[in-house]
């Protein structure tokens, strides 16, 4: 009994140690200057989180792995078990069972009750991520055959496009397929109400770190947001097949403190001030060919 | 239709024979066989595009594939070709067109000339996929075809316009096919062969021509509006005309969930077969499992927003899918428990089919748990389009419908040919494959964990390690393919006599009974299953006297 | 045809009749999908009505704020005239955006529009908008476009929306598949300069 009751509590307690080494990880690296999101190289699980809604994915599927680990293990140990204890040497005379009513049974609630376990929590991120809090500002993303357009309607509604670097002009430092030559640049802290849109095909904005993802759809608005909650820079790329350079149109986020922020508003609005209320770009254009 | 049931006597004399007995076939064996040979055709050109992708993804930077636009292309034309021209001709079409007469004791199909038509559709559709990869610059869209990528504007060359021909036209020939099916099992059962006493492979076909009946008309009637959008300004999907790229979504994902289990509940039933033979046990809750593939086929229909989490769909409906996908967890659970029960306790042979079987239970486990995972619309922001989803369905649906394939192939190719494979060779060919597919496919768990999105042929430095080690599984499963197709040819050419039954006392539905190679005419004088209360329940209908 | 046949025929029929059905729906899909998305707010559909807000107003505020984007083919300037508004559940507001036409013709733009979050919007009530209509606009031409809606206080009674305190509603302007012909266009040649500064 005592193995038991510790196998129990093992597996009980692991959804908490695995949040716990989630939340470690989270603070080790919020702790750290310059926190990058971005995958690393043999990677086996998630990018670090730095909003609460990817703190949240972390979580949930740290309960969700142990879950389906226990699944895989189980079955793996009966099949091995059959193997060896069921085969024609070892047992010459099948049996002739082919019912059993409580059994049947129980493989059928079991699996309620863990579906039930997975569904409370599952719903609870899903409730949370899609209710935007009251933000503090709105980004506006506009996704076109090969890059993104940003707008910032509350700081001056100033725009502009963040083209993605070439591998030859990429400087030390810069990954390749992921830098571009104007990040998006957000206050650390700050609730952003994220609202996504497409000028040709679908696209999907995404950024890992973050726990964001949503499709950019030609003609309807999309609503998303994020908590950028320590200073950094986040990778994503686009994530619905958009074409011929639907491989090379990343986004690049950037969480600067308040006050750099401000800055940064004020030498954009200069700098992108041609680029507010034109809607004619010159690099749109809808054919692949000509793009080609 | 004078060929119907009446077609049994009296034409020995004049069965046809030389390219007319392939070309004007109306016999559910022969046909069944020009499905499989179709299939491993296909497989061959849409194995050899994988692993022209694997090899291009083999180390970030650009290899060989400069036209970033035919990776694309690629990539769709390798999904069309596996889901369409792969394993539904084998399984529906080959398997099940040789076995469910067989079983359940029926002299043919019940429309044969129907089920010639249905053939040759399917291989008039696989040509016409092919040409529209040759005609214009090849379509690019993935294989969900999602407009406006799909629109005359973003593909304006008539490559879209030949892949949606391509899959009308193989689409009609399977909603013939499945009507065929369906007609055949509920009419022409041997007298005793109740539905309750059916073998669980025939349920298994009768539940997918019913998804494939409800199913591919929509996606039919969407390629249709997709089609005139393209050519006669229609604007069903089109925004500027007041149209909504998301219909499309819907639709087609309203036929694409089904799609899958249409791939997979086939194999379902191959594996309650040859798990029950090489146990030597009847399949343990023959009923539950039964109705566990009808009401995964039911629930199926209800769940297809699960594909379209992140499109902006509203928060109570991603709710709603999110459960409604969740509850498929439980019939799926009792198939698997149902399986190991049926082992348990057996006297297990572990011959090349069984091996496949095990293999298929492991890997659809594997993807079966992943697919809990991403049935959960706020966790699905993680991983929608990123390679955990092409580990998820590689595993859940595609590799394991593979098994499922090799392993029908392996447990009844003594009975379509008459000649048994060689068993070592075929161990080999088993665990090489086994392993292969396994290295190609768990590492992209991590790598979509981490971010890596799907579709593309270039990626960040970052996931070179895994995406190298997935690149070697990859020309593993090759070889263990190549090692199949030896194995395919050594039997053919000098393959041991295959008895009528060499499985022994496990062996118990139809097929077994008559001779290996099942004669051109098998069950002219139908035969009468011996009623055995609810033992016979279990897909065990013997005949009383054979014949 | 014996029994048998018959009855293999029969099934056969029925069958096919299922699948031609299945290829009706799906034909007539638009149509269908386009009356769940108004009746139920699917896809941040808003509720188009000419019935004023029902009586009363009530003290619980929400802030609707206004999005504008213009598809790239359209040589068109559009945005609204004030970012947000906040106002009471129940209480009518009208609001302006602003659309100039670019270019040195006549131009025929539509519009479509959602709200986010999706679940506001059927309860989200607008009752004049330049939405159902392609809209004209001669070169260099500076048009304002009221609409006039109100949040209805279900808002606040039901279970899933009671959290939402912000509303975006969006539009997009695309050029229209109906250009205005040369001929049938009332536009002056000599205006085509007053696009220019536009
Ligand atoms: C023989 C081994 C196989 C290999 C090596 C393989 C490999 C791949 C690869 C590399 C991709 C592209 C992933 C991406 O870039 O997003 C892919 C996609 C896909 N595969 Fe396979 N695959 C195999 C077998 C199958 C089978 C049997 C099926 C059939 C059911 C299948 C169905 C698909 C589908 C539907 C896609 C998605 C296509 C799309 O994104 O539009 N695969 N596979
Ligand atoms: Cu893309
Ligand atoms: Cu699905």
């Amino acid at each position: 009994m005592p193995m038991r009751d510790m196998i129990r509590r093992l597996l009980f307690s692991m959804p908490m140690v695995c949040a716990a080494v989630v939340a470690l990880g989270i603070a080790g690296a919020a702790a750290q200057e310059g926190n990058v999101g971005e995958a690393r190289p043999w990677q086996m699980g998630f990018q670090d989180a730095f909003s609460p809604v990817m703190q949240e994915i972390h979580q949930f599927h740290a309960l969700l792995l142990v879950i389906i680990t226990t699944i895989v293990v189980l079955v793996l140990a009966l099949l091995g078990f059959i193997i060896v204890r069921f085969n024609a040497k070892r047992n010459p005379v099948p049996s002739k069972t082919s019912h059993n009513t409580l059994l049947e049974v129980v493989w059928t609630i079991v699996p309620v009750i863990v579906l039930v376990v997975i569904a409370i929590p599952s719903l609870k991120l899903l409730y949370h991520s899609g209710r935007t809090p009251q933000a503090d500002l709105t980004l506006k993303v506009t996704g076109h055959q090969w890059y993104w357009t940003y707008n910032y309607p509350d700081q001056g509604d100033f725009s502009f496009d963040s083209i993605p670097i070439p591998e030859g002009d990429l400087k030390p430092g810069q990954p390749r397929l992921l830098a571009v030559d104007n990040p998006v640049v957000v206050p650390v802290g700050a609730t952003v109400q994220v609202l996504v849109n497409s000028d040709d095909v679908i696209h999907s904005w995404a950024v890992p770190s973050l726990g964001l993802k949503k499709d950019a759809t030609p003609g309807r608005t999309n609503e998303t947001w994020f908590r950028a909650d320590v200073p950094g820079v986040f990778y994503g790329m686009c994530s619905e097949l958009c074409g011929v350079n639907h491989y090379f149109m990343p986004i690049e986020v950037h969480a600067l403190p308040k006050a750099e922020f401000d800055a940064w508003v004020e030498k954009a609005k200069e700098q992108f001030a041609t680029n507010s209320h034109s809607p004619v770009r010159l690099a749109a254009n809808g054919s692949q060919d000509a793009a080609r | 239709m004078a060929h119907g049931a009446a077609v049994a006597h009296g034409e020995h004399e004049h069965h046809p024979t030389g390219w007319k007995r392939w070309v004007y076939s109306t016999n559910h064996k022969d046909i069944g066989t020009m499905y499989i040979v179709l299939s491993m055709i296909a497989a061959l050109v849409g194995g050899l595009m994988s692993w022209a992708i694997r090899l291009e993804l083999a180390e970030p930077g650009i290899q060989f594939i400069h036209d970033t636009h035919f990776y694309n292309v690629l990539v769709t034309a390798h999904g069309f070709i596996m889901v369409f021209f792969v394993v539904m001709p084998a399984m529906i079409g080959g398997f099940g067109n040789w076995f469910v007469p067989l079983m359940i004791g029926a002299p043919d199909m019940a429309f044969p000339r129907m089920n010639n038509i249905s053939f040759w559709l399917t291989a008039a559709g696989f040509i016409l996929l092919m040409l529209s990869a040759v005609v214009g610059e090849g379509p690019g869209t993935g294989w969900t075809v999602y407009p406006p990528l799909s629109s005359i504007a973003f593909h304006p060359g008539p490559s879209v316009d030949f892949g949606i021909l391509a899959l009308h036209v193989a689409g009609a020939g399977s909603i013939l096919g499945a009507i065929n099916f369906i007609v055949t099992i509920f009419n022409m059962r041997a007298p005793g062969m109740t539905m309750h006493r059916m073998p669980l492979f025939v349920w298994s076909i009768l539940v997918t021509a019913f998804l494939l009946l409800l199913a591919l008309p929509v996606l039919a009637g969407a390629l249709t509006m997709l089609l005139t959008d393209r050519n006669f300004g229609t604007h069903f999907y089109e925004v500027a005309g007041g149209g909504d790229p998301l219909l499309w979504q819907h639709l087609f994902w309203f036929f694409g969930h089904p799609e899958v289990y249409i791939i997979i509940l086939p194999a379902f039933g191959i594996i309650s077969q040859i798990v029950s033979t090489f146990a030597k046990k009847p399949v343990f809750g023959y009923l539950g499992m039964a109705y566990a593939m009808v009401s995964i086929g039911v629930v199926g229909f209800v769940v297809w927003a699960h594909h379209m989490f992140m499109t902006g769909i509203g928060v109570n409906a991603r709710a709603y899918f999110t459960v409604a996908t969740l509850i498929i967890a439980v019939p799926t659970g009792i198939k698997i428990f149902s399986w190991l029960a049926t082992m348990w306790g057996g006297s297990i042979e572990f011959k090349a089919p069984m091996l496949y079987a095990m293999g298929f239970i492991w890997l659809f486990v594997m993807g079966g748990v992943t697919g809990v995972v991403l049935a959960n619309g706020g966790i699905d922001t993680a991983f929608h389009d990123t390679y955990y989803v092409v580990a998820h369905f590689h595993y859940v649906m595609a590799i394991a419908a593979i098994f499922a394939m090799f392993g029908a192939w392996y447990y009844w190719i003594g009975k379509m040919t008459g000649r048994q494979y060689p068993e070592g060779l075929a161990r080999v060919q088993f665990w090489v494959f086994f392993i292969g597919v396994n290295v190609l496919f768990f590492p992209q768990h991590f790598l979509g964990l981490a971010g890596m999105p799907r579709r593309i042929p270039d990626y960040p430095d970052v996931y070179a390690g895994w995406n190298f080690v997935s690149s070697i599984g990859a020309a593993i499963t090759m070889a263990g393919t190549l090692l199949f197709y030896y194995v395919v040819f050594h039997t053919l050419a000098s393959g041991r006599k295959a008895a009528s039954n060499p499985w022994g006392e496990g062996a118990t539905t139809l097929e077994w009974t008559v001779p290996s190679p099942a004669p051109f005419h098998t069950h002219e004088e139908m035969p009468v299953i011996a009623g055995g209360g609810h033992g016979h329940s279990h897909g065990h209908g013997m005949p009383r006297p054979a014949e | 045809m014996n029994g048998h046949e018959r009855k293999r025929f029969a099934t056969a029929a029925v069958l096919s009749c299922v699948a031609v059905a299945m290829l009706g729906l799906s034909l007539w899909s638009p149509t269908l999908y386009r009356l769940f998305c108004q009746a139920t707010g699917f896809e941040g559909t808003l509720r188009t009505t000419n019935v004023p807000p029902p009586s009363g107003t009530t003290a619980t505020e929400v802030l609707v704020r206004f999005d504008a984007n213009v598809n790239s083919a359209l040589p068109w300037r559009f945005h609204p005239l004030q970012r947000e508004v906040r106002l009471r559940l129940g209480e009518e507001a009208l609001i302006h955006y602003t659309a100039v036409n670019l270019s040195d013709k006549p131009i025929t733009g539509m519009a479509t529009f959602n709200v986010v979050p999706e679940k506001a919007a059927p309860y989200f009530s607008k009752l004049e908008c330049f939405c159902f209509t392609e809209q004209t606009l001669l070169p260099g031409q500076e048009v304002s476009m009221p609409v006039v809606f109100y949040v209805d206080p279900g808002l606040a009674e039901d279970p899933t929306t009671r959290d939402v305190g912000t509303i975006t509603l969006s539009y997009t302007f695309y050029r229209s598949e109906n250009q205005p012909t040369p001929t049938a266009s009332a536009a002056p040649p000599s205006s085509s300069t007053a696009g220019a500064g536009g």
